[in-house]
């Protein structure tokens, strides 16, 4: 077991009081495997990334939790937990490249920076070869041009490839991907992808990426889990849930999503979007019972009482979900 | 019946780059047109042509068979029957007003008197599905998708003919996509409205759209009836740009 994580639990205090954005998250990541944490705004995906990197908020309060990377424990309610990793053992690459990447510095000086902190031994010239030789592994045009260019001088894309460039050299046993192609276009966010994939099976790291599109997920993730209001609702592998969806959000959550080939039909009323109809529920006070209840549409009575145990979903053991359909058929 | 808007071999370079490289085409008043095309395709910039508030090099564009005329007068008359909702809906709404300070400016353009303004005002919120105390707040205590409920019920509050929308749905979850989507659609059929969407998403344009281009590097790659379109692609483009969709491939379990 290359990454877990153990009973997430982080609230925020905020002016109309205390927000518990996560309760009881826990996650597995195998090495060289790919996991998707899929959920909508709100659902607290990024909040599990800012967790692990301890990049939180200061108004953030990790109420419980532990981190086990690569063998090591590290109880994450402690200030900078996960301080040490930072830049070695984990790595993380933002929907914005530009909130790793320092504006006033060439990208040749800042991918320096990654090796010169990872291995302070090696010498300068060393470095800039490896740094190049990375700009080429991402597949970055004339990289001995892009060593001496300032990041305003890239388009989104090549700066989004700099930086998995960085983590690429820093050789991670995580990368966090925290929607890292949403900014981009469909065609560059295939080519992203696939250097992200690239970038997995040249350091076998483990990668969380951390999306609310499904559609990625489905197309490159190994296993997915599904976060909703800060709660874990379902996991397993792709296939897995895919084919039997678990949980009602998942499978209202596939149905939502418009596949490329559906057709336009003449009458309009066959051109409407499924959505999920109501809201969140307030992340101050969680009502009892299934975090779903209320917009589901296969609750019953018990669902408003009984808090879903995390069942197994068929016969796979992988496959879990908090539906209490599952104990109760 | 003229066109709601046609375009006729619009031209337009910001320096080095052509932003517009002659482009046309022609909506139908009444229809939904889709532009699809990737970032710095010239997608906006055409939308801005249109409006009025970006000027062609070269090229004539007629909205209901009028060519467009640059001066205060001709945009300001030429907002009771376009309007645009822009892609990032916060930054059309001033954060330092409460959206009731928007709407009545409407009443203001409209010279509607106030009390009129807001019975339509009432009606267009309720079937937008908004709380009618959303105009007594200020854009930074509504969530995303409300504020681009807001930018739309201020767009149609000025009882346009043609409206056009860049990226009605970018940055929002599928849940509140979808709701949007129906919602536009359900406005354009009942208001007989000629909508543009403005999209780098092709699944959404293919659903909802009539007709459809293909937007590259300021030129109209490819044209046409949507079913056509997506189905046989006669450009290479427009095939790697489905291809590049990352979509839900395998077959969905029933029920």
């Amino acid at each position: 077991m290359a990454i877990s994580l153990r009973n997430l639990s982080v609230d925020y205090s905020l002016p109309q009081g205390t927000a518990h954005a996560l309760r009881g998250v826990s996650l597995d990541i195998e090495k060289g495997e790919l996991l998707g944490l899929v959920g909508e705004s709100g659902s607290g995906k990024s909040t599990v990334a800012f967790a692990l990197m301890g990049l939180l908020a200061n108004n953030a309060k990790v109420t419980s939790g532990t981190a086990t990377i690569d063998g090591k424990s590290f109880d994450l309610t402690k200030r900078n937990a996960t301080a040490a990793l930072r830049g070695r053992g984990m790595a993380m690459i933002f929907q914005d490249p530009m909130m790793s990447l320092n504006p006033v510095f060439t990208i040749g000086t800042q991918l320096c920076e990654v090796l010169r902190r990872r291995s302070p031994g090696s010498d300068r010239k060393a470095r800039v070869g490896m740094a190049e030789d990375a700009l080429d592994k991402v597949k970055l045009s004339n990289p001995r041009r892009r060593m001496n260019q300032y990041p305003h001088e890239l388009s989104g894309g090549m700066r989004q490839r700099v930086v998995i460039a960085m983590a690429l050299l820093s050789e991670p046993a995580l990368l966090i991907a925290d929607e890292p192609t949403t900014a981009l276009d469909v065609t560059v966010e295939a080519q992203i992808m696939r250097e992200i994939i690239g970038l997995r099976d040249r350091i076998g790291c483990a990668v969380l990426l951390i999306t609310h599109s499904l559609g990625l997920v489905t197309e490159y993730c190994d296993r997915l889990s599904v976060l909703y209001a800060g709660e874990r609702l379902e996991s397993g592998t792709v296939r897995q849930v895919q084919r039997q969806p678990g949980h009602p959000y998942t499978r209202m959550l596939f149905d939502c999503e418009v596949p490329i080939d559906r057709e336009r039909q003449a009458d309009a009323s066959e051109n409407r979007f499924t959505v999920i109809s109501g809201d969140l529920p307030d992340p101050r006070r969680r009502p009892p019972g299934c975090i779903f209840n209320g917009r589901c549409d296969v609750s019953f009575d018990d669902c408003a009482v009984i808090n879903p145990g995390d069942y197994p979903v068929g016969n796979e053991a992988e496959h879990r979900a908090r539906c209490l359909r599952l104990a109760t058929p | 019946m003229t066109d709601a808007i046609s375009i006729s071999n619009a031209q337009l370079r910001f320096g080095e780059t052509a932003a517009l490289d002659g482009v046309s085409l022609a909506i139908p008043q009444g229809t939904c047109f889709g532009i699809v095309g990737e970032s710095g395709s010239g997608k906006t910039t055409l939308m801005r042509a249109v409006l009025g508030l970006q000027k062609l090099d070269q090229g004539e564009i007629r909205i209901l068979g009028n060519p467009l005329v640059h001066s205060r007068a001709a945009l300001k008359q030429r907002a009771s029957f376009i309007q645009p909702i822009f892609q990032d809906p916060a930054a059309s709404l001033s954060p330092r007003s409460r959206i009731r300070t928007l709407m009545n400016e409407v009443g203001t353009v409209l010279r509607e008197p106030h009390a009129a303004m807001h019975e339509r005002l009432r009606v267009i919120l309720n079937r937008l599905g908004l709380p009618p105390g959303v105009i007594d707040k200020y854009p930074h205590e509504i969530s995303g998708g409300q504020a681009r409920r807001v930018a739309i019920a201020r767009a149609l509050l000025m009882k346009p003919s043609i409206l056009i929308a860049d990226e009605p749905t970018a940055g929002l979850d599928v849940s509140v996509q979808g709701d949007l989507l129906n919602l536009l659609q359900d406005i354009r059929r009942s208001d007989n409205i000629t909508l543009v969407v403005i999209s780098h998403n092709l699944a959404i344009v293919r659903l909802i759209a009539e007709n459809a281009v293909v937007m590259r590097a300021g030129k109209v790659v490819e044209g046409g009836e949507v079913g056509s379109l997506f189905k046989s692609p006669r450009e290479a483009y427009t095939r790697e740009l489905l291809a590049a969709w990352p979509g839900v491939t395998q077959s969905k379990p029933t029920g």
